[in-house]
């Protein structure tokens, strides 16, 4: 929606099949493309998106917690347990199982990163789908948008930058505010993320200082040790 | 008659609605929430103060603004931190663009179909394409100043404890500055259609809650005022109106002094009016309304009259900013001060503090300890106070429409209708 009257464009080239922000009719029988946000926690949700991949050609992750499981997926690595009765005293109707990504449950095709995601970036994919170009995502690091930015480097100031590791594509709008990027975007496959972890831990972090990092998207899981799905 | 609605489209989140109504009585009318617990408060405990107002600005993608300057305000208030007036100018700013964006997407794109019984949003657009204009253009406006301030227009980056890690460029704000009377004037129009359109007549007693400030109409700061009620500090009223779990369900409801009460635009409206902008004023009284109102399809309208206001008030905001020498404060002067005030900590301390976000007052409570950890925590949003009187409203509702209506769907359309005018937040509602 913050695309504004250039989402109103795009909506003339497409049919929207299932939009409940914006309309209120019975959902199409089957999809093109279906572009799905979250990660399941629910066993609704579960079967949801079993459904929805069933019956889509193509589909896409979309944002963070879809594509990485996203700051819900912290509980994974507490006592799950234990933060749910922190929280809730009637238990019992609570679905309170591990986070994960859409790819554990169902094939995603392509993932649009990010928390939040680039509305430039969707709109881009969005567009290269319908003209069945594979949406690539160039597979640089955000430092390389960063320096483009003329940024005084974070990391070398001594903050827990993750900026070498991670996929660019964002604009590297949070080193750009003096906030060191989290990877939000997820990691880029094939890097080594022990080096920079090493480094960290060589500045004055903690190797639990550091976990934390990795838990707060989920990165967690996906640095260590495989890699994300599927960027071209 | 069973009525039952799987999917309530055209509100943030999933939820879903479910009534018995028997010889004209409802037996139970209630609101199906269908969200997943994240157990945000509880994932927070063990993290570090520094991360965790980012962490709680991804409760929601509507209003992450408010989640994120919450938290910091609690956290503030935990460590005994002033801030200075630059800093509350530019928070103050960033409301701003965010009462906008999330106004103009509830009152165009979700409401507004409702008083025409469009189904789909590209039709009313159709209908109105200069309003459909405008409602983007205001969003685009509110965005920016977001962007501009916070460096990001969705969950913003710069606000940290104690200030801003980075401060605005002056150039972009006076570009923000000369864009807002064309933003004002979208404002206008896309108010006077709210204006002209007939409201559902129906009115109950209830109580309402807001914050209000003696010298503006509050937003970022003030105290609590519940209807009949003095002015309460709103780390007490956080304490009264202590959340309930439902049985079989991951949302919890507040009432206050034992009843459903009402939180968001209307209540605003109702406690502060007389503090509204000029052209808001002018709106206000162009309108055939009686103040406070007890209809919560006024809840459209309030939010219609602060899109005015919130224009003026981004304007004045500006201008002030503009005339102010902003002084960039570094990391380490903020990480020193925060050290220093950690280490006052004896064993663990507490704040709480609120903000009036789109849909109502948004509370944030933190224990910390002196390791600037997080040892206990609690959210209450506004949709979590609302809950309980939508559904009591609904339950007095019902009996009315099955009075004049037969049909089963206009009675359902209508119930939706009412459902939307509280702009419910169902995302940050379970959190």
């Amino acid at each position: 929606m913050d695309l504004g009257t250039r989402f109103l464009k795009l909506a003339e080239h497409i049919k929207i099949g299932d939009f409940a922000l914006l309309e209120d009719e019975p959902e199409a029988p089957n999809y093109d493309i279906v572009f799905v946000e979250g990660s399941p926690i629910t066993k609704e949700n579960i079967e949801r998106l079993k459904d929805l991949r069933a019956r889509s050609k193509v589909l896409v992750a979309l944002g963070a917690c879809a594509a990485l499981g996203g700051i819900a997926e912290i509980k994974n690595y507490q006592d799950k347990n234990e933060r749910m009765h922190y929280v809730y005293k009637n238990v019992e109707s609570i679905n309170n199982p591990d986070i994960k990504p859409l790819s554990y449950y169902v094939k995603v095709d392509w993932e649009v990163p990010g928390c939040p995601i680039n509305k430039e970036e969707f709109l881009k994919i969005v567009k290269q789908l319908l003209a069945g170009v594979p949406p690539t995502i160039a597979r640089r690091p955000v430092c390389y948008e960063c320096q483009i930015r003329q940024n005084k480097c974070l990391l070398q100031e001594g903050l827990p930058c993750l900026g070498p590791l991670m996929l660019a594509g964002c604009g590297a709008p949070c080193p750009s505010s003096g906030y060191p990027c989290d990877g939000c975007r997820g990691p880029i496959p094939g890097l080594d993320p022990e080096k920079l972890t090493k480094q960290l831990l060589s500045q004055k972090y903690s190797q639990e200082e550091v976990n934390l990092i990795l838990e707060r998207f989920g990165l967690q899981d996906k640095v260590y040790p495989e890699a994300p799905t599927k960027q071209l | 008659m069973h009525i039952k609605i799987d999917h309530i489209a055209k509100i943030e989140g999933h939820a879903g609605f479910t009534a018995d109504i028997i010889g004209g009585n409802v037996s139970k009318a209630r609101i199906d929430v269908m969200e997943g617990a994240r157990l945000l408060e509880g994932i927070l405990r063990d993290r570090s103060i520094f991360e965790v107002s980012q962490i709680t600005s991804r409760i929601c993608g509507v209003c992450p603004v408010v989640h994120n300057l919450t938290s910091l305000k609690a956290l503030e208030r935990a460590l005994k931190i002033e801030i200075s007036p630059e800093t509350v100018l530019l928070r103050k700013l960033m409301m701003m663009g965010q009462i906008l964006n999330s106004h103009a997407l509830h009152l165009f794109f979700f409401s507004l179909s409702d008083f025409f019984g469009f189904t789909n949003d590209l039709a009313l657009i159709e209908k109105y394409p200069n309003r459909a204009q405008d409602a983007l253009a205001l969003r685009e406006f509110g965005n920016k100043i977001i962007e501009v301030i916070g460096g990001r227009s969705i969950h913003p980056l710069t606000p940290t404890i104690g200030g801003f890690l980075k401060l605005p460029n002056k150039a972009k704000l006076a570009e923000l500055f000369n864009e807002s009377d064309k933003a004002l004037a979208s404002a206008k129009n896309l108010v006077k259609l709210f204006l002209s359109l007939d409201y559902e007549n129906f009115s109950r007693s209830a109580p309402y809650a807001s914050l209000t400030h003696i010298k503006d109409y509050a937003f970022y700061d003030g105290l609590i005022k519940a209807t009949t009620k003095d002015k309460i500090n709103p780390a007490d009223f956080m304490e009264t109106i202590k959340e309930h779990q439902l049985q079989n369900s991951v949302v919890k409801q507040s009432y206050y002094q034992g009843k459903p009460f009402m939180v968001g635009a209307i209540s605003r409206l109702n406690n502060n009016h007389s503090q509204l902008n000029p052209e808001a004023k002018k709106a206000l009284k162009s309108v055939k309304i009686t103040l406070p109102t007890f209809n919560p399809f006024h809840n459209i309208l309030g939010q219609a009259i602060e899109l005015i206001h919130c224009t003026e008030e981004a304007q004045k905001l500006l201008r002030q900013t503009l005339q102010k020498d902003l002084q960039e404060e570094t990391r380490a002067k903020r990480d020193e001060l925060i050290q220093e005030k950690l280490k006052a900590i004896k064993n663990t301390a507490m704040g709480i503090d609120a903000i009036e976000a789109p849909r109502g007052t948004l509370y944030y409570f933190y224990e910390i300890n002196g390791q600037g950890k997080i040892i206990n925590c609690n959210i209450i949003t506004p949709t979590s106070q609302n809950l309980a009187r939508l559904e009591r409203d609904l339950e007095e509702y019902l009996p009315q429409l099955v009075a004049k209506k037969t049909i089963k769907k206009e009675i359902e359309e209508k119930i939706k209708a009412l459902i939307r005018a509280y702009d419910p937040c169902i995302t940050c509602a379970t959190h």
